[in-house]
Formats: structure tokens, sequence, C-alpha cells
């Protein structure tokens, strides 16, 4: 592992970025002389450099302090979600290497723009500056748009992009303008100097209140928090299905990270002024989420839900707030990355050309032709209901442990019964899966090596950092911690447990 | 004085290597073998009860045979074991049923001879013997409870035999139920006792526990009367059920349905006695609860004269037969009742003797007949069935009162003592009650075996006397119904009543509380049994028209007796209708269905509903989505300006 | 030991997975469900009698950072329970071989060996998390037995099953985070240790709240009334096996969660709740036997039959002394053994006939002699003739519920009658009385696996029914360390009522009483 004392520490949080943002580049150049059908060389060559970046980033973990005059902040907490934004990367390209070339996408665009937003969500992560925010946002969202609607031939796809772009763009309105707004109120981007300036005459400031109110808006929409998650089931079900499993994960990695950095850690002395809020949306986001998943007949339809769903748990945990639910929600994140990514995995692997096995009517008897294949959607969507041991289980105890130790019994109690009706629409496809006969066999195609393994390290994943969660929630815990400007993790470390 | 008496534990374990015999190899085995072992086992058992019962008599007053086998259930302070005592009263008791039922399984030998199911037969009925002698020689009262219920269900089993015949079967369940509802009063006595035992900090059902804290119990005061009130009365309740006492009569009669020998021992000599020793066992007890004592009486004699009403008019012989046990058991009831133990055991006997002898002529005319039981079709069978008509002439005369055959002696006590502790009512009906018993008996007699044959003719062709194994148990038994009333002369007379004095040590001594003149009595009550006799003759030999003529003329009470006073219609328009109904239509589709899986369905359909609704909105329609998103938009900044404006 | 014993089964279960041949997947199943088997009755040879503490304990660090532990032990509660488990497992599995389940057997073989590793879990896990851990675990299994070897309406009936029960357990989860909350701010550090737990002052209105969560969850699995609707359908759509283990297993982790969670956890309104409690036990028991007599359908009929059991259950629990508490954990046992005796013998009957309408049968003793007489003692001991197990059970709580509210002890007795009704009803209609049907007329009687699949049921039957010293001595100490709590908190009520003065310095009572347990354990 290289020794990252010599180098300027100014750089080091540069390194995986930079590696990343060159890598896309590169595969942009290379990939202009590769056919649309071989385009699993540009994948590898994208995985290869997506694991520097990991080893790199590992690198970050401990240190501490800001780079680029504070435009990025150097901490463990970056140092997760780069981790976990870049593993999801990986297991993407994973599943991508012969979904590309069979369905003809254009490999070059298609790693390079994978590899933009990469960067763009990094960004987000490390930012510690509104502005170094939202390029980070921008950067990750156009990416995906075009992404999004990269199934030139399937009308759904580019319908998709229109949609996605169009609210998008209307998103980053409110988003800019709740970040001019706070820059009225507080006269600084810089997140730590709008955490000093936020005194008890400037709480009840109305440019301030305004301002946060848009960014949580334009937070919203990237989390796809009701009533901004309109867009969600459309666009998943249009999009090319690994990139529907890289919005599902990535863009709401990154959205939280944005999110958590700005409300939790820097507005934290705020909340009082955006918790109710925050409140009603999150029992808004889980409960609609779960109903309209209920009555879902297409699994990528009824996973966008179901996502919209989690984030609504997630944000369960960011109104309660404090040092235990920002751990919980690392950890969650992580943990439903690896989840919902084999979720998705598993949905490739059983899609015909286009969009058909997309009905959950397609699964019937699954368990009796796929065993293998079965049993691992099963686990996916059993550690998704939040049955233990599974990871989905032991992040959700995580966030409605925090909710209710911060006193919000109410919402966990919201929450607990949503994640009940949740059984239903995931149990419904074991259902089609173990006790159905019927449905359409897959076809026989070549073995997918990148699939498999996608599938197995989420497998992997799912299960181990449920059995043993310890080190995981640790370093989520010291994550969090170390974003937090000195003095508050000295407040908050005396009643953490 | 008590000593430890290991052997007792024979008396159980004979029965039970038959029943263990019968069950596993008895069909393999063949008939031989069963027919030896079945019957055999009870000899064995009637012996070792005969050594014990010398050891009582060579004993001073008041001794008894004790053996502790093993500690049973004990939760906290609570204790009870599996343990045996046999004294004066249980030493009798266990002589009645080893012997009277060593006799009857000989007898069953006979008549269960072509029966295919002849080992389950024998397993059932070495089973009873097995549960009845629990019962009887049970130390404590929860394991006479596994004796009582154990009998229950042999009944059932041995009423529904022949399965086959679905009326049999459910006779054999109204017999195991009716018969646990009184179960569910012992329970409660039982309870209620150790309630009242657990207040003086004695946790147990010994008898001898509760003996030595019977005032305890009697001072312990429950629903405004006495604790001692309360438990004698719901036990009680269970001696009604066991012992086919109003109101839990019912099943008694149905239960003929078995066969024959089955009524002999089950139906007659022994189990439905279980009542009547219950209460002499717990005479401690009731003697301190006098409330409850009356009731007993009270109910002994009304069940007495209402089954003997009954038994006039019945046409079938057994019923005749089984509706005159529940007389009988009347009887022995007002005995208790009236505070004369005693007489109540040694009516017990007797009747241990001449029912049971009745039963296995009735039985041996049955089988002559081929399964024909309406007195109807039967008749002059004096010369064809000898021996039978002579022994049931003399269990008839035992019946009847006749000196000095066994009821005589046993009866004129009873009647006796209920005039005697004042109960006069009770007395007359006593006294009216052996009038009618001569009449129903003697009516059995003159239609069976008198006047002209009603038989049909091919069954006539083959009728024949029973085979040895059948014939003896009548003679042994005819024997005894003739002289086992001596044991208990009146006083003053010879050896005087030797049966009390052997018993007064357990059940005490009968006070009287009036005095009556014996003599009087006993001649009051004898004449009216001698009038019945000759009712009955004048009825049925010389005027053979008469009784045609009087059920046409008093139509309305000859249906009414005939059908048994409608008390089977009245419980199941009553009871039974009602209860399905309630269970199928409330309970089941009412609640179960209808209110919570309603309730618990309709909120998985709201949730669908409101999500079909929703979905409506997510029409795919951009400028929708923009819609709702502003609507959101609007939420949240509206929530701003109104904090900003507070 | 525990460990191994948890977690045996499941390498059994993942060992099976590797078998392809169906002979060899039911004979190797079958075997490693006897080394649990074994291990358990090792387990009860060791086990120290007069302890009421947990024994076999093991104890690791799982999560410190939120004070959740590995934390296994066995006591007198939850002894008998892990026997019943490993022996109707194995009884189930060489039931099932028999040719009750024919299709996928690798799966079912699999399934129900996790399914025992819930179970255990369960019993065993002595941390309130550990605990909710292996009891979701139970539902996944048992939800894909239902759903996949079951008849008739088994997807419906499947999910029922698993969303009854999680809205109940998930509302207990928030209960145990809000008891471990308040754990911290009062022991001054956060753990889900349950003897920890129990020495938590909570406020009245607290305790309340966490009480009615906990027993809903509990209530649900019993199931009392009027929470027993996903019951019968459970029951009567499962394979055999599956309403074996339903019946004879799950059902008891209601009653277990009550002694060994609820009422500990909460005494003071545990006590309050007396009521309440008696009230629904009684209806249960009524309402059970009553619906029970009326039903067409024979599992349905033993299902609602089960209600009524339980309902005896619940009332020797709430009867709340040493007699009452003893006869209910006997009374799991006996419901356990008879019940799931039951339940195989009708699974013989449908495996010969392929339906379970009484009508359909009738007069089936001629043709199947052994049959009806096993069926006849399991009737018995379901119906608690004195000797054997029923009865005891039946009794003792029965005893103790005289002893604490008379008139709930005479509805039982009815309840007892009931029972008699119901069943020798069934039985007389399946099995006495002419054949009316000519398909009976060839039915074949037991073959020598399911009798083998009866006998130790039947003896356990005639065992515990002369024997229960054994089994009481060793639940004793355990029960009567739980009355010690409810005790101090009844003392406290009495204080409060009579004295309210004294309400003050209840808490130190409460912790004198908690002293006591640590002292005991």
């Amino acid at each position: 592992m290289i020794n990252f004392s010599q180098i300027n520490l100014v750089w080091l949080p540069v390194l995986p970025l930079a590696v990343i943002a060159i890598a896309a580049m590169v595969v942009l150049l290379v990939g202009v002389r590769v056919d649309d059908e071989e385009s699993e060389g540009l994948g590898w060559l994208a995985l290869a450099t997506i694991a520097i970046a990991l080893v790199l980033a590992l690198g970050i973990f401990g240190q501490s302090g800001i780079a680029f005059a504070g435009a990025l902040a150097i901490d463990s907490f970056s140092a997760f979600f780069e981790l976990s934004i870049l593993i999801t990367a990986a297991l993407t390209v994973l599943m991508s290497l012969d979904y590309a070339g069979e369905h003809r996408l254009p490999g070059a665009e298609y790693y390079s723009l994978l590899l933009f937003s990469v960067l763009g969500m990094m960004l987000m992560a490390a930012a510690s500056d509104l502005i170094v925010i939202f390029i980070g946002l921008e950067t990750m969202s156009i990416a995906v748009y075009v992404l999004a609607g990269l199934l030139r031939r399937d009308p759904r796809s580019n319908e998709a992009a229109i949609k996605y772009f169009l609210l998008g763009a209307f998103s980053t309105g409110f988003l800019l303008y709740g970040i001019a707004l706070i820059y009225g109120a507080t006269g600084t981007i810089k997140l730590v100097a709008i955490h000093a300036a936020l005194t008890e005459r400037l709480l009840s400031n109305p440019l301030l209140l305004l301002g946060l109110g848009l960014m949580m808006i334009g937070f919203g929409f990237k989390v796809a928090a009701v009533p901004f998650h309109m867009w969600t089931p459309d666009v998943y079900e249009g999009a090319p299905t690994p990139i529907t499993a890289f919005m599902a994960v990535g863009v709401k990695l990154a959205a939280f990270a944005g999110f958590l950095r700005v409300f939790m850690v820097q507005l934290g002395p705020a909340s009082a002024s955006w918790t109710d809020v925050m409140w009603a949306i999150a029992a808004l986001t889980m409960t609609a989420g779960n109903v309209l998943a209920i009555v879902q007949s297409n699994i990528k339809r009824m996973l966008a839900y179901s996502a919209i769903a989690h984030a609504g748990y997630i944000l369960v945990a960011l109104t309660a707030g404090g040092p235990q639910a920002g751990a919980a929600i690392l950890y969650y994140l992580l943990g439903y990355a690896f989840t919902n990514l084999g979720a998705f995995a598993a949905v490739v692997a059983l899609e015909r050309r286009g969009a058909a096995g997309d009905e959950i009517a397609d699964y019937r008897g699954l368990a009796t032709r796929q065993p293998l294949m079965a049993a691992a959607m099963a686990i996916f969507l059993l550690s998704l209901t939040g049955i233990p041991p599974l990871v989905g289980f032991v992040g959700k105890f995580y966030l409605f442990n925090a909710a209710v130790h911060r006193g919000f019994v109410g919402l966990a109690v919201i929450g607990v019964l949503n994640s009940a009706a949740s059984a239903y629409y995931y149990l419904s496809v074991t259902v089609a899966m173990y006790m159905m006969e019927g449905g359409l066999a897959e076809e026989t195609r070549r073995s997918r090596p990148g699939l498999v393994a996608a599938i197995a390290i989420a497998l992997i994943g799912t299960v181990l950092i449920g059995i043993y969660p310890e080190p995981y929630f640790t370093a989520a815990g010291n994550a969090y911690q170390s974003a937090m400007s000195p003095e508050e993790v000295h407040a908050t470390t005396a009643m953490a447990p | 004085m008590t000593v430890d008496f290991p052997a007792l534990t024979l008396i159980l374990v004979f029965p039970a290597l038959g029943v263990l015999f019968n069950l596993f190899v008895g069909y393999r085995a063949g008939r031989g073998a069963v027919s030896f072992v079945g019957p055999g086992v009870m000899f064995a058992a009637f012996a070792v009860a005969s050594v014990a019962f010398y050891q009582i008599l060579v004993m001073a007053p008041g001794g008894a045979l004790t053996y502790t086998i093993w500690g049973w259930i004990e939760a906290g302070k609570f204790q009870t074991s599996i343990g045996l005592r046999v004294d004066a009263l249980s030493a009798v008791m266990v002589m009645i049923v080893t012997g009277v039922g060593a006799l009857i399984h000989l007898y069953s030998v006979g008549y269960m001879a072509h029966d295919e199911d002849f080992a389950r037969y024998f397993t059932y009925l070495n089973l009873f013997a097995l549960s009845m002698l629990i019962l009887v020689l049970a130390d404590n009262m929860l394991l006479m409870f596994v004796g009582w219920e154990g009998v229950g269900l042999c009944s059932y089993l041995l009423i529904a035999f022949w399965y086959t015949n679905p009326e049999f079967a459910y006779n054999g369940r109204k017999a195991f139920i009716v018969t646990r509802i009184g179960d569910a009063g012992f329970l409660l006595g039982m309870f209620t006792l150790v309630w009242a035992l657990s207040q003086h900090g004695a946790w147990s059902l010994d008898f001898l526990t509760l003996k030595t804290h019977a005032s305890d119990i009697a001072a312990c005061t429950l629903l405004g009367t006495t604790a001692a009130t309360v438990a004698g009365l719901l036990l009680f309740l269970g001696a009604t059920g066991k012992s086919a006492q109003l109101p839990l009569y019912v099943w008694l009669p149905d239960a003929m349905v078995g066969p024959t020998p089955v009524s002999a021992l089950i139906h007659a000599a022994t189990m439905v006695t279980a009542g009547v020793y219950m209460i002499a066992r717990l005479n401690f007890l009731f003697v301190l609860a006098p409330a409850a004592l009356m009731v007993v009486a009270t109910i002994g004699a009304l069940t007495a004269i209402f089954a003997a009403t009954i038994a006039l008019v019945q046409p079938d012989i057994k019923k005749v037969l089984a509706y005159s046990t529940i007389s009988q058991l009347g009887y022995m009831f007002l005995a208790v009742g009236s505070a004369s133990f005693a007489a109540g055991i040694f009516h017990l006997m007797t009747h241990a003797f001449f029912k049971g002898l009745l039963f296995l002529c009735a039985g041996s005319v049955i089988h002559a007949l081929e399964g024909e039981q309406d007195m109807n079709k039967m008749g002059a069978l004096r010369t064809k069935l000898p021996i039978t008509f002579w022994t049931m002439l003399v269990a008839t005369l035992a019946i009847s009162a006749v000196p000095p055959f066994s009821g005589y002696f046993s009866k004129d006590l009873i009647l006796e003592a209920a005039y005697e502790s004042g109960h006069t009512g009770l007395w007359i009906l006593g006294v009216l009650t052996a009038g009618l018993t001569s009449f129903y008996m003697f009516r059995l007699i003159f239609m069976t075996f008198f006047g002209d044959s009603r038989v049909d003719h091919e069954k006539e062709a083959h009728l024949h006397e029973s085979p040895p194994s059948m014939a003896i148990p009548l003679i042994a038994l005819a024997f005894l119904a003739t002289v086992g009333g001596w044991v208990g002369l009146p006083e003053g007379l010879a050896w005087g009543d030797a049966f009390a004095r052997f018993l007064a040590p357990v059940v005490g001594d009968f006070k009287p509380v009036v005095v009556g003149n014996p003599a009087m009595l006993s001649l009051v009550a004898t004449s009216l049994g001698g009038i019945g006799i000759i009712v009955a003759y004048l009825c049925y030999i010389r005027l053979p028209g008469l009784p045609v003529i009087l059920a046409w003329r008093l139509k309305g009470a000859h249906q009414f007796l005939l059908h048994k006073w409608y008390i089977d219609e009245l419980y199941n328009f009553f009871v039974t209708r009602p209860l399905f109904w309630f269970s199928n239509t409330i309970l089941d589709r009412g609640i179960d269905h209808f209110a919570i899986d309603g309730a618990v369905n309709g909120a998985g359909l709201t949730v669908e509903t409101t999500g079909e609704a929703v979905r409506r909105v997510e029409s795919g329609n951009v400028q929708h989505y923009a819609f709702v998103y502003l609507l959101g938009v609007l939420g949240v900044v509206a929530y701003y300006i109104y904090l900003v404006v507070h | 030991m525990l460990t191994a014993l948890i977690f045996l089964p499941l390498l059994g279960a993942l060992l099976i997975m590797m078998q392809s041949d169906e002979r060899t997947v039911w004979n190797s199943a079958f075997v490693f469900s006897l080394v649990p088997l074994g291990l358990s009755f090792y387990m009860l040879w060791q086990f120290k009698v007069g302890e009421p503490g947990y024994q076999f304990v093991e104890q690791d660090p799982w999560i410190p950072s939120l004070g959740i532990s590995y934390h296994l032990g066995v006591d007198g509660i939850s002894l008998f329970l892990v026997i019943l488990t490993t022996l109707l497992i194995a009884i189930s599995l060489l039931y099932s071989g028999g040719g009750d389940i024919e299709k996928r057997a690798r799966e079912f073989c699999f399934f129900l060996l996790v399914l025992e590793t819930g179970l255990l879990g369960a019993l065993l896990a002595v941390d309130l998390f550990l605990f909710y851990v292996f009891w979701e675990v139970m539902l996944i299994p048992m939800y894909f037995l239902i759903g996949i070897w079951g008849h008739g309406e088994r997807v419906y009936a499947a999910l029922k099953f698993v969303l009854f029960t999680m809205v109940g357990s998930l509302l207990m989860l928030v209960a145990i985070l809000y008891l471990v909350f308040s754990a911290r701010q009062h022991l001054e550090h956060i753990t889900f240790d349950l003897p920890m737990l129990y020495q938590v002052p909570l406020s009245t209105t607290e305790a309340r709240w966490l009480f009615a969560a906990f027993a809903l969850a509990f209530a649900i699995k019993v199931p009392m009334w009027p929470v027993h609707t996903w019951l019968p359908d459970a029951h009567t759509n499962a394979p055999t096996a599956g309403s074996v283990i339903l019946a004879s297993i799950m059902l008891k982790m209601g009653t277990y969660g009550f002694l060994r969670f609820a009422i500990p956890l909460f005494p003071e309104v545990a006590v309050e709740a007396i009521p309440l409690f008696m009230a629904l036990a009684v209806i249960g028991i009524v309402y059970g036997a009553l619906v029970a007599m009326i039903q067409p359908d024979l599992k349905r009929l033993v299902a609602y039959s089960s209600v009524s059991h339980l309902g005896f259950v619940m009332l020797g629990i709430f009867a709340f002394n040493i007699q009452g508490i003893d006869g209910a954990v006997y009374q799991m046992l006996n419901h356990g053994i008879s019940t799931g005796g039951l339940f195989l013998l009708v699974g013989m009957i449908y495996l010969r006939r392929h339906t379970r309408e009484i009508s359909e049968f009738g007069g089936l003793w001629k043709r199947v002699p052994i049959y009806a007489g096993i069926f006849m003692v399991v009737m018995l001991s379901s119906i608690g003739l004195p000797g054997l197990n029923g009865f005891v059970g039946e009794f003792l709580i029965m005893l103790g519920t005289f002893l604490r509210l008379k008139l709930a002890a005479v509805f039982a007795v009815i309840g007892v009658i009931l029972g008699a009704l119901y069943m020798l009803w069934m039985y007389e209609r399946v099995l006495f009385g002419p054949i009316t049907k000519a398909v009976n007329e060839t039915i074949a009687d037991l073959n020598g696996r399911e009798i083998a699949s009866m006998v130790p049921l039947i003896a356990l039957m005639l065992l515990m029914g002369f024997f229960p010293r054994p089994l009481i001595n060793r639940i004793e100490p355990s029960a009567a360390s739980l009355l010690e709590r409810v005790k101090v908190a009844e003392a406290r009520l009495d204080e409060q009522r009579h004295h309210p003065a004294l309400a003050a310095i209840a808490p130190g009572a409460l912790a004198i009483g908690n002293l006591k347990i640590a002292v005991t354990k």
C-alpha cells in the first residue's frame, strides 16, 4: 500500500477523483474505435481504474483536514462514501460487461459517462462547500440523464431520459436558489463557516429558512423522497437495468452524502427549523413508497418504489439526527448498496433482450428452473424486507434504534408498520419463484462471469455485513464523527454509546 | 393402626397384565388363551383381595393396609401420591369389584363366545376392572379421580363396543359426556377442598389429611356458606353423573346397548355405585355439611321414585332393569343422605349381587333368544330356561325386598334410616318406590317366563339353556343374592348388624334423630312390596288384557311414562340444539369469519385500493409529475412562511 | 454446547443441499435431526436440578457498541421445550419421508432444519436482540413450508401467517429499542442483555406501553382470542410436518415469550393485566372448543382445539402461583405432544384419502384398527384423561386458577367438558359407525414408519401422565424465581393501593426483588 505520509496532504483527496476523471477520458478516447458488441474490454479498463481509486480512497480513512481552501474535506466521512460509491460503480460495471454488448450500447459513451457520474458522486461526498456540492451534483446528474436514455432503440428509455432531465433541471433550480438564499443569509458558502455563523439570531432569518427548505427539495428529488419522487418508477423502468441499479444506489449514496453533510452535520444547530418538515417527508415517503410498491406488477417498477420506501427509512434517521443516526445511515447505505445491487443484478440476469422478463409473473417457477439464482434473489428480497440476520434487518434496526433513542418513537412505529407491509410485495416475488409453476423459461445464453461475480459479491456483502456488523458500524460511526467540527464531536461523544 | 402392605399393588397388577396381554397378543393368541387370561387375572386379583380383606378382619377395628407406590403430582406445597389404602370400607368394595367382577368375566366368556372382537372385549373389561380398583383403592381424591374417569372411559368403549351401529356409538359418547359434566363438579369440588385446606397450610387431597382437617374445611366460608357444603354439593354433582341420578341419569338407559355382561358389571354392580362409595368415603366431610346431605337424600329419593315410574311400562327387558338400577341407586343416596353410610354401602353390596344377577339372567334370556330384548316377544320360558328362571326369580325376590332375601335387610335399613333421620316425606317416597319396584320386577318375571309364548317360531326351535360358563356365575350370584343380606340382621337378632359394626370405624355410626319402631316400619314397606307383587300377578297372569286396557284408558300417562317423561327431548331442545346453533352461526361465521377476518382482510384491501387509486396519478405524464412536485414545494415553502410569521 | 445444538441443524441443512438422491436426502436429514436430539438429551442429563438460573451459559460480545452479546442459556422453562423441538423435528422428518412430501424433498428438509435452528435459537437466547433475530428467522422457513408444500389456499395462508406475526413482532422490536433506550439512561450503559434489563425502572405508563407491545406480539403467536384467525388457515393448508411444528412448538413461542420476557420485564403491568388476560384466556378456551365442535374439516378442528388448549396455558401463566405456572409449562409440552400426534394422524389419513372432510370418513375402525387405537390414546391425552399427560397439566392449571380467581376455573372446567365433546364426536364420525363410502373399504392400516413416528409420542403421554415429578422438579425452580419477581410487583401494587405515600420507596422494593433474582442466579 502506498505510504501517504510522503504525499502532500493537499493532493491526497484528489487522487481518487483524479484517477476516475482521467480514466473516464481515456475510456472515451480508446472507445472511439471499439465496436459496440466488443465493449467488454472497456469495461475491464473501467473496472481496473475503479479498483485503483478504491485503494487510494482507503488511504483517506483516518485522515482529517480540508483541502483547496476548504472546498474539499479530507475525512473518513468522504472516504466511507467514496468507497461505497466505488463499490457500487464496480458492481455496476460487472453487470454491464455482457449487458452492454448484448444490448449494443455504445461502449465508449457508456463507460465514460458511468465514470463521469462516479466522479460527480465522489465530489459530492467530499465537498465541504455548497458550490462544490452543486458541481458534483450536476456532473453526476447530467451523466446519468444520458445513461438513462442510452437504449436508443427503446422508446421507454428515451422517455425516461427526458423525464428525468426535465424534472432534474427543475430541482437543480431549487437547489441553486436555496444555496443562494443561504449564502445571502450567512454570507458564506463554506459549510464550516455556515455552521459557525448559525447564531440564535440567524436561526429565525427567513432567508436561511427558505434556503433550507429549497435545498431540502433539491436533495429530496435526488433521493426520490415523496412528493418529489414521481419520476422514479418511469425512469427506473425505462433505463438500462444496470443503470437503474446504479441510479437506485449510487445516486442515492451521493445525494445522501450531501444531504447528511449539509443538514445533519453543518445545519445541525438549525435542526429545530427543519425537523418537522423532514418528519412529514419521511413518513410520507415510507408510506407512499410501500403502498404503491404493493400494486406493481413489473419488478423494476416495484424495486423503484421499494427504493423510495428505503429512502424514507433513511430519512427517519435523518429526522432524528445525532451521531447514532448518522452512523446508522452510513451503515444502512452500505448494506443497501450490496442488497439492492444484488437484486438488480438478478433482474439483469433474468432479463431477455429488451425488457421482457421484467414482469413478476415471469419469475414463476424460477426455483425449479434456476434454484441458485432464485435463492440469491430470495435472499436479496428478504434482506430488503428486513429479515435477520441479513444486512437489511440490521440496518433498519440501527435506523429505528437511533430514532427511538432520539425520542422519535412515533416515526419508528410508522417505519416498522411500513416494513411489515413491505413484506407483502417482497414476498410475493418469492411466491412467484417458489410457490407457482409456469412462467417463461430463460433463454440459454453464454455464461456471463461478470454478472455472476456481481451477484456473488453482493450476496457475500448482504450476508456478511449483516451477521457481523460491528466493524462496519464502528467505521460508519467514526466516519460520521470525523465530518463534524471538533467541538461538536466533543459535545456528542458525551452521550454517544 | 395401619400396616404397610405392598401386596396391594398386585390387585392392580393382575388386571393390568390382562390388559397388556389381550391388547398386544390377544388377537394372535386366540380365544382359548384370552378366555383363560381374561377372567383368570380377575380371580387372581380376587384372591389377593380376600387376603387383604382377611387382614382387615383380624386387625383391631379401624385398622388399614396402605402402600404408597410413588409420589405423583407435586407442585409447590401441593403434594399427592399414587398410594393405595384398604380399610373396612374399601375392603368391602374391593371384594365386590373383584368377586362379582370375576364372575361376570367368566360369564362373558360364554356370552361373547361368538363375537369376532373377543380379545378387544376383554381388553376393555380388564381395563375397566383396573380403573375401578384404582378408584376403590386410592388413598387420595386425585388418584380416585383417575379411576373415576378411567371407568367412564371403559364404559364409553364398552357401550360403543359394537361401534358399527352408529346409535351405539352415539350412546357411548353420550354416556361419557354426561358423566364428564358430573366430573367437572368433582374437579371443582377437589379445588374447593385444596383451597380450603391451603388456608390452613395443608396442601393435599389425601383422605386422611382431609379427615383431620374436616373441621377446618367446614370453618372456611365460601359463597356465603361453608366450604364443606360447597365442596359436598360439587362432589355430589360428580356422583349424580357417575351414579345416574337426577338430572344426569339420562345416559344410563341408553348405555344398555352394550353387551349385557357389561351392563351387569359396569352399569349395575360396580361403576354406577362409585358415587355412593365416594360420599361414604368422605362421610366426615358430609356430616359437617347437613345442607349437602339434605340435597343428597332428596335427590336420591326423587330419583328412586321417578325411575321406578318409568320402569313400570318399559317393554324392553334391559330398559326395565336399567331404570330399576337408577331407582335402586336412588335408595343408596337416600341412605347416605340420611347419614347412614353403612346402610348405603350395605345396599350397594346386595344390589351388586341381585342386580348383577338380574342382568346376567336377562343376558341369558337374550342370548337364548338370539338378541331379542322385547318382553312382548317372550313368555313361557320357565320350562325352556330353568336355571335362568330360578336364579332370576331369586334375584327378583331379593330386589322386591322379600325376606329373607338380601335386598330385604338392606332396603329395610335404608328406609328406617330415612325415617329416623327425620325425612318422613322421603321415607314415604321410599316406601312407595318399594311397591312400584316389586310390581315392575314381577311384571318382568311374568311377561318373560309365564303366560303363553310369544317367541318367533324359528327362534323357538333352537331355544337352549346357557352354557356352564354362564350358568355357574348365575348360581353363585343367586346364592349371594339370597344370603348376602344376612351379614346385617336387625339389632338383637343373632349377630345383629355386623356389617355396620364392621364399617363403623370408617363411616361412623348412624345417629337417629327421631326414634321409630323398626318392626312397624319394616312391616309397612314389606306389605307395600307384597301389594306390588299381587297387582303384577293380577295384571299379567290373571287378567292379561288388563294392562292393555289400562294403557288405552290412561293413554296420556302411559305415553308420558313410555317416553320417559320426555326428558331426552327436553335436553335436546334446550341444550344441544342451541349450543350448536350458537357455535356455528354466532362464533364461527359471525365473529371469526365476518368480524375478525373481515377486519384484517379489510385493512389489507384498503391499502391495496388506495395504492390503485394513487397509482392513477402515475400517469407517465411529466406535467402531472411537475404539478405534484410543485405542490410539495408549495407545502414546504408555506411551512417556512408560517414559521417566519410566528 | 448450546451453540452446537443450535447450529448443527443448520450445518445439516447445508450438507443436505449437496445431496441429490431423494432417499439419501431423507435418510441423511433424519440422521442430522437425530444429532441435536441426542445432544438435547445429553443436556437434560447434565442439567442440574434445583437451580433456578440459566445453565450451560455462553456469552461472547457480538455488537459491543450496542451492548449486544451472543448470550445463550437454558433454564427449567426452556429445557423441555428444547427437547420437544428436537424430538418433533426428528419425528416430522421421519414421517414426511414416508410419502407425505412428494416433491422437492431436498428443499423441504433444508427448510425444516433451518426452522429447527430458528426455534432452538429463540428458546436459548438470553439477549433480546439475539432472541429477536431467531424469532424472525423462524418465520421464513415456515412460510416456505406452508407456501410450497401446503394444500389449497397455501399461498394465502403463508402470507397471512407471516404478515400477522410480523406486525406484532415489529412493534415488539420498537418496544425492545425503547426499553434499551431507557436502560441506557438508568444503567449508564446500553445493553440488550435480559437479566440486565430486568433492573430497568420504568414509569407505569412506559411499562404499560412496552408490555402491550410485547404482549401483542406474543399473543398473536399463542394465539389468543381474538388474534387467532391466522391459525386455522395456516394449519389447514400447511403440510403435515408444518402443522406439527407450528402447533407443537411455534405456538409455544408465544407462551414462552410471556414467561421469559413480557412478564419478568414488566411484572407490575402483568399483575395489573391479570383480569384481562384471564378473561381472554377463558374466552379462548370456550370459544375455541365451541368452534372446533362444528368444524367439518379435521385439521381445522384440531387447529381450533389448539386455540382452546393454549387458552389453558395462558390461564395457568396468569394465575401467578406455582401450581399455575408449573401446569402451564407442563401443558405446553402436553399440547406439543398430543396435538403434534393429532396432526400426524390427520396427515396419515389425508395421505390415504386426500381429503380431510370428516363426512368423507366413518367406520374406518374395521379397516385400520391400529390407527384407531393410536388415535384413541392421542385423543384421550388431548382431552386430558387422568393417567395421561394432559391431565397433569390441566389439573395444575385449573388448581392454580382456582386459587387465583374461582370463576375463571369454573369456565376452564366447562372447557374440559367441551373438549371431550368435540374430540369424541370427531372420533366417532371418523372411526365408528358403518363404512359409508366405498373408497374407505380398501384403506390401508399404518405402516412401520408411521407407527414408529407415533410410538415416542404415545410413550411420552403415558410416562408424563404417571411420572410428572422428574419434569416438574426441573421446571419448578425457574418458575419459582419468576414468581419471585411477580410477588414483589404484587406487593408493590398493594403498597400503592393501600398507602400511596409509600409508593415512593417502591422502586427500592423492586430493586430488592431484582437483587433476590441475582442471588438466586
